[in-house]
């Protein structure tokens, strides 16, 4: 049995949310079906605890590795393989799961069985995602997420939810379709492969470059979202149920920054390095627009949501600087907005349990009824405006190094945006949790439960951790990623395309 | 790992154990909380005397992070610098623990209070011990946060939760330089390991290191309050009066001198910034003196005499009297520490906060306790114009320099010794609590009597005139640790000299001011002198640096937030896009009723028309059997769906369609532009 595991462990990973899904459609009782679903994701995370352990981060190249011929005519197979980068996201789309699951318990009245097999249905289409190494696999399953993510808003979301659920669909349509242009362009023009090494080493013909990567690009900046294709994410994020919102939040958008990181910079890192000014400029304009848009809002879902535009702009302005100390911080800073956002959530969801309100007006002087809830949601709070010692300042400040080798004004600004967000959480914080209740309701509220708060002490445990002792994420992808960063510096010398830069960088000796 | 390393890490456990044990150690926080700081000082003072008697320590601990070229080490340095302050802060914070163990008694966030200013203890003795800039930037960011849990302590009351947001975020604007002054500081230097930073600061390009002590001066200017960060302070006095005294008479405030002294051999390359530094430092202490003569609560005017005395220390860096602000730093820490507990007894037991109501009775230990006034009144002149000081000011060179130390110095001094004074005679002139706090049922402990807390401070108040008085060897011991601006260690001269006698002369003349003044029943100077009153008005409300901040500052960042929402994301990126989505619709509806409707419609009409025939036709001829019921609900099924489409708010499906249509040709357009 152990020897399936390690030989296929990957794909042990990938089946057991599908396996489990009609398992938990002949499960009969809500206890049962909680039961089910929560085993089978934490299933998920003890082989995800063998694939860390196994992870060697010293090698270069995807490990793992498996390969099995699917539609051998167009050279399509089914392969996955995990690298220093994809270790990350597949760590946070098994760990987000077992929460969502958890805090379903208390949020999903109806239906509880089919809102589980959908959570199942997106975390093994996400795994997929993360861990494929074939362009068509990476583009079906792709399209497997946005599916139950639209059932998940239209069936158990807020008042406004079809509208939502439409507004998210028709974007992520747009956003697929110039993916599926991009991948067929990159299939033709990289010698008719749909393999994503085979990819990476091929010569694209220059003029279709520009396009190729332009397509991706638009496809993977709605997902991200960046500047101005982010309308689709507060309607989404605030009318999704809790689990549908941290799943959202936590992992989906990430599929966004991934696509960058795995598609457009390493084949084009040309077309990247001429882009680069303008997305630079428009993830410092996201930082700073997401942070006035959430500091406006009155409700907390949309706050948290506007929010997430702000940080994705970190993620952007890391990757495209092309030099590790970004790179990982902007993968970093994707780990731990997964973390604390989720948690947000989770914790804004609990209170919207309690009183189906999602107004910060309907709150205030929680701290006398609610005191973990407090503890905890300011926990988060400080934590999503980077305070030093949480995760996310290591991600914002490795992002905000990396940007000081290309310009310094960014860095200033993006600083700014971390100051509208002490801002905008902090005045939340105090309208919701200071102060003397503002309605009755919030006067008898009860305090967390045992369940909420096991969903949430595995993330503040996090948050700490990573905060403290980030080296051994770091560690997992240094490789990984300074073979993406050599990467993109040779191929940019040899690249016509741009005249090479030279960028002032501290030498070793000065080190 | 070394035993110093406990000196941060066991108040921090405390506070992790008390905040995770939740309402178990409720009312018995102090019981951990005061040992563990306890010990720290106790280690705190061991290193004393091994750093005096062999040299500086340093513990590496590990490794924070390695990215590319950035690699943080996680350490601790410990020099002659880092023992005296790390004294003071363990010192002091270990005795507020103990007075506060009887002062919160009852309170409804006992644990809490304790939770955190252990954490506070602990980030402000990492901070001084960290060897490199990040770990600063960290602790200092970590104080901000236990600043803002510490002021909305008393979290119902508005006035404090207000104040804790406001304090956080000017301290948060000030620390974006703090920070991008690290980043800098790292492109330019290649390390932030604060020995190696000062060790290759002779190659640096000038420009670069006026711009970097600029950039880390705007740090130290919020969280040691300076002109025209100093707005936080008053509003912190918000907190439980023991959090006062720490945070702001020990702690926080000090992080400031203690950053430019730590990077003293950096600064001292820059003349610009140096002249910056002392311009702030001096105009920060003698506005702050004046005002807190004018305020009218006992810890708001503390708050005042306390930035004051910081900006003071700060205009010490800045002439290059490192050592001597150092001095200053400790003295001051303890001096503020007394006042603040002695105001915190008083307002325990008479729950008021007006130091202008209603004078109670003279009782018979006054009379010392004006003589202690006189004494700590005197202290500031005395170690502000010792002849160490003055020489070391001296050395700079220049005259007006001279003439601003004098000034300042002098200002501050009068200023000082007239709230000083005030703000003793006020707090003693009451005596055991009044009937009114009895009356209420409310049961108050015991607190320590103002003549405890007093012996304790004035006891340290002398250690430290002793310690004043072996100026050498604290110069001595202090000097290789800081930047050599401070040229040579001069040799105080024994005898009081003329240098000294002017500036006691002044602080009693102050100290004569405000006896007429507060104790006379005359008419005070405010009514008597017309030009007084507009000056008083003007001080009393602070410059009105709040109202400023507030008007334009606080407003238009919430109106700005608020239109770009309406006006930008919800009508500029949604319906102004609609425009030209509707602009794309008509073009739509042109086309389809133009052309389609008419043009290609009327020549199909004919063949339509045989089409159309033959359509019914066959409805009617496939129409007979279940066919109908299913395209029935078919058509249902589509109507609904379309209704539901069309009901959408506020935008139609065609409308959803047509904006991302749009969006997605600008874009590509935008990118074919660029390409």
């Amino acid at each position: 049995m152990t020897q399936v595991f390690d030989n296929h462990l990957l794909s042990c990973m990938v089946a057991i949310p599908f396996v489990a899904m009609p398992v938990l459609a002949l499960v009969r009782g809500r206890a049962w079906v909680l039961r089910v679903a929560l085993g089978a994701t934490l299933l998920n995370v003890g082989l995800m605890a063998r694939l860390w352990a196994g992870f060697d981060p010293a090698s270069t190249g995807m490990q793992f590795v498996e390969r099995m011929e699917w539609m051998p005519t167009f050279g399509i197979q089914y392969a996955v393989g995990v690298d220093g980068i994809s270790l990350l996201m597949v760590l946070l789309t098994t760990l987000l799961p077992p929460l969502c699951v958890l805090c379903s318990w208390n949020s999903i009245a109806t239906n509880l069985k089919a809102f589980l097999m959908l959570v199942l249905l997106v975390e093994g289409a996400m795994l997929v995602v993360f861990l494929a190494m074939d362009l068509f696999l990476f583009f079906m399953l792709w399209e497997v997420t946005m599916i139950p993510m639209y059932f998940m808003i239209v069936l158990w979301g807020g008042p406004g939810r079809v509208a939502a659920g439409l507004k998210f669909v028709l974007y992520s349509l747009t956003g697929s379709l110039l993916l599926l242009v991009g991948i067929l362009g990159l299939h033709i023009e990289g010698g008719r492969s749909f393999d994503m090494q085979v990819l990476t080493q091929s010569t694209i013909p220059i003029d279709s470059q520009t396009w190729i990567f332009v397509a991706l690009f638009l496809g993977f900046a709605i997902k991200l979202p960046m500047l101005p294709f982010h309308t689709w994410l507060p309607d989404a994020h605030s009318e999704a149920p809790t689990a549908g919102s941290v799943l959202l939040a936590g992992v989906l958008l990430k599929m966004g920054g991934y696509g960058f990181l795995r598609l457009c910079v390493p084949i084009f890192p040309g077309v990247a390095e001429r882009f680069s000014p303008f997305i630079l400029w428009l993830s410092v304009v996201a930082i700073l627009y997401g942070g006035y848009m959430a500091l406006a809002q009155s409700d907390l879902k949309k706050l948290v949501a506007y929010s997430s535009v702000s940080h994705m702009g970190f993620v952007t302005l890391g990757i495209f600087v092309f030099n590790s100390e970004g790179i990982q911080g902007a993968i970093l800073q994707m780990f731990t907005h997964g973390v604390t956002t989720g948690a947000l959530f989770l914790v804004v969801g609990q209170l919207y349990d309690r009183t189906h309100s999602r107004a910060i007006g309907d709150y205030g002087g929680l701290y006398q009824t609610m005191p973990r809830f407090v503890a905890f949601l300011s926990l988060f709070s400080v934590a999503s405006f980077a305070l030093p010692g949480t995760g996310n300042f290591i991600g914002e400040f490795l992002v905000l190094t990396g940007v000081s080798y290309v310009s310094i004004v960014m860095v200033v600004l993006a600083m700014g945006g971390i100051v509208l967000a002490a801002a905008y959480m902090l005045w939340t914080l105090q309208r919701v949790a200071l102060g003397e209740p503002n309605t009755e309701a919030a006067r008898h509220l009860s305090d967390i439960n045992f369940k909420e708060t096991v969903a949430l002490v595995p993330l503040a445990i996090m948050v700490f951790v990573i905060g403290l002792y980030p080296r051994p994420l770091l560690n997992a992808m240094d490789t990984t990623v300074t073979e993406l960063v050599q990467r993109i510096e040779t191929r940019r010398v040899a690249s016509p395309l741009v005249p090479v830069v030279d960028v002032e960088r501290p030498t070793a000796a000065q080190r | 790992m070394s035993i110093y390393t406990l000196i941060p890490l066991l108040p921090l456990a405390a506070s992790v154990v008390l905040a995770l044990s939740g309402r178990r150690l409720e009312g018995k926080g102090h019981r951990i909380v005061v040992p563990a700081i306890a010990i720290s000082f106790v280690l705190s003072v061991v290193a004393l005397i091994e750093v005096a008697t062999s040299g500086p320590i340093e513990v590496s601990l590990y490794r924070l992070l390695e990215s590319g070229n950035f690699v943080v080490d996680v350490g601790l340095f410990i020099d002659p610098l880092t023992v005296l302050v790390l004294t003071l802060v363990t010192g002091v914070s270990a005795v507020i623990q103990v007075y506060a163990s009887r002062y919160m008694i009852g309170d409804a966030r006992h644990s809490r209070f304790f939770a955190v200013t252990a954490l506070l203890t602990s980030a402000m003795s990492l901070l001084v011990m960290s060897r490199n800039l990040l770990m600063i930037y960290m602790m200092w960011e970590v104080m901000g946060l236990c600043s803002y849990l510490m002021i909305s302590h008393y979290a119902a009351r508005r006035s404090a939760y207000r104040a804790a947001t406001k304090v956080f975020l000017v301290n948060s604007i000030a620390d974006v330089g703090l920070g991008f002054g690290v980043i800098l500081t790292f492109q330019t230097f290649g390390t932030l390991d604060i020995p190696q930073i000062l060790a290759s600061v002779e190659g640096a390009d000038p420009a670069r290191i006026t711009l970097l002590s600029l950039l880390l001066f705007m740090g130290v200017v919020g969280k040691s309050a300076q002109m025209p960060f100093h707005v936080w302070l008053p509003l912190a006095m918000e907190s439980p009066t023991p959090a006062s005294a720490l945070n702001y008479a020990v702690t926080i405030v000090n992080a400031g001198p203690f950053l430019l002294v730590r990077l003293s051999p950096l600064l001292v390359h820059s003349p610009t910034a140096m002249t910056v530094i002392a311009t702030v430092g001096g105009a920060t202490a003698l506005f702050g003196a004046i005002v807190s003569t004018t305020q009218t609560d006992v810890k708001r005017s503390l708050a005042y005499s306390t930035i004051s005395q910081i900006g003071f220390t700060v205009f010490l860096c800045g002439v290059g009297a490192f050592v001597a602000a150092i001095f200053h730093l400790l003295a001051h820490g303890l001096f503020k520490a007394f006042l603040f507990l002695s105001a915190g007894n008083v307002l325990a037991s008479t729950h008021r906060f007006h130091a202008d109501s209603s004078a109670g009775e003279e009782s018979g230990r006054m009379r010392p306790l004006i003589a202690g006034t006189l004494v700590l009144s005197a202290i500031p002149p005395l170690i502000i114009f010792s002849k160490p000081y003055e020489q070391l000011w001296l050395s700079q060179g220049f005259t007006q320099a001279s003439v601003a130390f004098w000034v300042v110095g002098l200002g501050t001094v009068f200023f000082t010794s007239i709230c000083v004074f005030r703000a003793i005679t006020t707090l003693f002139r009451h005596g055991p609590p009044d009937a009114r706090g009895v009356a209420d049922g409310e049961v108050r402990p015991t607190l320590f009597s103002p003549l405890h807390v007093a012996g304790v401070f004035v006891a340290a108040s002398l250690a430290l005139l002793v310690l004043l008085s072996v100026w050498t060897w604290f110069s001595g011991f202090l000097s290789p640790a800081v930047g050599q601006a401070a040229v040579t260690v001069p040799v105080p001269r024994s005898g009081l000299s003329f240098g000294f006698i002017i500036p006691f002369a002044v602080a009693l003349a102050g100290w004569i001011f405000a006896y007429t003044h507060y104790r006379s029943g005359k008419p005070s100077l405010v009514e008597r002198a017309a030009w007084a009153r507009p000056a008083y008005v003007f001080f009393l409300n602070k410059g009105y640096f709040d109202e400023i901040y507030d008007v334009f500052v606080v407003r238009p960042t919430i109106v700005l937030a608020l239109w770009l929402w309406r006006s930008v994301d919800t009508r500029g990126i949604d319906r102004r896009v609609v425009a030209a989505g509707a602009g794309t619709e008509s073009t739509a509806r042109w086309l389809w009723r133009t052309v389609d409707a008419r043009g290609l419609d009327r020549l199909v009409v004919a063949a339509g028309t045989v089409t159309v025939g033959l359509a019914r036709w066959l409805f009617r001829f496939l129409d007979v059997g279940g066919l109908d019921k299913t395209g029935d609900r078919l058509a249902h099924g589509v109507d609904t769906t379309g209704h539901a489409m069309q009901g959408l708010e506020p935008r139609t499906l065609q409308q959803n369609l047509l904006v991302m249509i749009f969006w997605l040709i600008a874009a590509l357009g935008f990118f074919y532009w660029i390409a």
